[in-house]
């Protein structure tokens, strides 16, 4: 049936209504689904503390590995003796990088990359340098912090 | 007898003869090329094969990062024939998916996907994808420190697609990063969800098989068919193909156990030399073709772009390949088939070599 | 090849055990005696398969027999012995 000055019959009407209904429906409940099955990302820290006499006396030409939130960082001290803080992690894939003490490199297994001291990419695959932190002391206090970032303190 | 009495009671519920007729009536053509029809069993053998190992193996299994490790090495080391079955899963998985690959290929050159058979080829590549995320999330369920840098990897890989890359990267590790979450996750997939899925997909592939018939080459097709019927003919070949399947299955399992390296740790340089299994090794190669950068952009992203490209192609190969379709030759899809096969198996090789 | 291999890294293993606790893990029983069972199953297993294929294939032949000779197409009105 329809009416004259209508554009759509009552069957449209209904099916249409139906379908929208329908797929409105399962869409809002497929959604309630995937913010489930969906992780809330967590994010890389924007420093971390770290015992300060654990890592200033390491050797020269020697790293010491510490939690990057969930990744390697590594405690770095060149031969000359001035120390540094990087992120463990090839650029390339996401491996943990080793140093090489005896070529003064860091070496990542996975795909046979290199970076040189200074964490530049200087073989292999990996496409950038290599990220390294801020360090600072305070009294026993050793702050490893991303480049840019202040770091405060909680006051205890 | 009650056998009898049984038999009776399901012919007066069931049509039974009617079955009967229709198995006796299911014919298998016979000619050069029908030693490919037997992949396809002997895939759904070694599928039933890993089913059943695998149930056995979860009843021991820990799905939690602290005690995954070592509950397999209990496993190996403690429970009685655990190195065996557990050998066995290893191998079964190895050779489930080297006999996929030999049905994906001998499929794509004899142009078995042609016109009416596209959906088959369709549930059939999906099946192939599933397997390989079978393999992928069981070998972390290992939580040694190959398997772990090696999903790193290869999650972080499907990170470079555009877009949704990072959105699969999230979804597949449950985080930023690889961690126990990861574990409950593949595990999830491991044993609950890719099994579903492949029990719904192997039963529409085979009604669709039963549906169509088995295909015949193009070159054949306008000869004249000799044919078997399916039972007890090709019943009886297919058992003694599973037969020798399953010698072999359990003599790798038994000569070759599979090692198990260390509990994985975050912060542990990466294990020298990993490489992906071994059904990964023609993308990890094609991966190293590539520069770190080409023209400014992320050499990486342009790669796996390419890569997935090709692997889009072939998977709607039925759709593109019109003249098959019409039942004509096709020489122009003859080569891309050709070129596929030898791609896969060149990169297979370099990247085991190297 | 690999299983020698296998074998001599699990005997240099075990003598390397006095000095390091890193070990690889066996993943195959160590004892002669558990071996020795294990590759006579393995062998009974296989002759478990080429006597059930010979039969197998036994069976085949027969049916191809009968087949040739026409006379498993059986009418639809015969009556049934069984």
């Amino acid at each position: 049936m329809k009416i004259a000055y209508s554009l759509v019959t009552r069957r449209t009407f209904l099916n249409s209504l139906f379908g929208g209904w329908l797929v409105a429906f399962c869409g809002g409940s497929i959604y309630a689904l995937l913010k489930f099955a969906f992780p809330t990302l967590g994010k890389e820290p924007d420093f971390v503390v770290l015992n300060a006499g654990d890592f200033v006396n390491i050797p020269p030409n020697s790293v010491k590995p510490f939690a990057w939130g969930g990744k390697l960082g590594l405690f770095f001290k060149k031969e000359n003796g001035s120390t540094y803080a990087l992120k463990g992690v090839c650029t390339h894939m996401e491996c943990n990088i080793t140093y090489k003490p005896e070529d003064k490199k860091f070496y990542c297994a996975c795909h046979k990359g290199w970076f040189d001291d200074n964490g530049k990419n200087i073989e292999g695959p990996p496409p950038k340098p290599l990220e390294f932190f801020d360090i600072t002391t305070e009294g026993q206090k050793l702050i490893v912090a991303k480049k840019g970032i202040k770091v405060e303190l909680p006051k205890a | 007898m009650s056998c009898q009495r049984l038999k009776h009671w399901i012919e007066e519920r069931y049509g039974v003869e009617e079955m009967k007729r229709l198995a006796k009536h299911k014919l298998v053509p016979v000619h050069q090329y029908e030693i490919w029809y037997y992949t396809g069993g002997i895939a759904m053998f070694l599928f039933i094969l890993q089913f059943i190992t695998g149930m056995v193996l979860s009843f021991y299994y820990i799905p939690y990062f602290e005690h995954a490790n070592k509950s397999i090495i209990e496993i190996v080391t403690k429970l009685n024939m655990g190195w065996f079955f557990r050998s066995l899963h290893h191998w079964g998985a190895q050779l489930a998916i080297t006999v996929l690959f030999i049905h994906a290929f001998s499929t794509l050159l004899l142009k078995s996907y042609r016109k009416p058979r596209e959906l088959l080829w369709i549930s059939g590549f999906i099946l192939l994808a599933i397997s390989i995320f079978f393999g992928l999330s069981g070998y972390l369920l290992l939580w040694d420190e190959r398997a772990f840098a090696a999903v790193r990897v290869a999650t972080g890989g499907a990170g470079n697609l555009p877009i949704v890359g990072d959105f699969i990267k999230a979804f597949l590790r449950g985080g930023i990063d690889v961690t126990g979450d990861t574990l409950t996750r593949f595990y999830a997939f491991h044993v609950s969800i890719l099994p579903l899925l492949t029990l719904f997909l192997i039963g529409i592939h085979v009604l669709l098989v039963q549906y169509h018939g088995m295909s015949v080459p193009l070159s054949l097709e306008k000869k004249p068919q000799k044919q078997v019927p399916f039972f007890p003919n090709l019943f009886y070949k297919d058992l003694i193909i599973w037969l020798l399947v399953l010698g072999i299955v359990v003599s790798l399992a038994t000569l070759l156990p599979p090692e198990i390296g260390k509990k994985a740790d975050p912060l542990a340089p990466a294990p020298e030399n990993i490489k992906p299994e071994w059904y990964f090794l023609f993308l990890f190669q094609t991966l190293k073709l590539f520069p770190g950068e080409i023209m400014g952009l992320n050499g990486e992203m342009i790669a796996i772009l390419l890569i997935s490209c090709g692997i889009l192609f072939f998977f709607l190969i039925p759709f593109f390949d019109r003249k098959s379709s019409r039942g004509e030759k096709s020489v122009l899809f003859t080569w891309i088939g050709v070129l596929y096969t030898l791609y896969f198996i060149v990169m297979t090789i370099i990247g085991f070599v190297s | 090849m690999k299983r020698i291999f296998f074998a001599v890294s699990f005997v240099f293993a075990n003598a390397l055990d006095l000095f390091a606790q890193d070990k690889a893990i066996e993943v195959f029983p160590a004892a002669p005696y558990d071996r020795f069972i294990i590759f006579q199953a393995l062998a009974l297993f296989w002759i478990g398969i080429i006597g059930l294929i010979i039969i197998i294939r036994m069976k085949l032949k027969e049916i191809e027999r009968i087949q040739k000779m026409g006379i498993d197409q059986e009418k639809e009105d015969t009556p049934l012995l069984d």
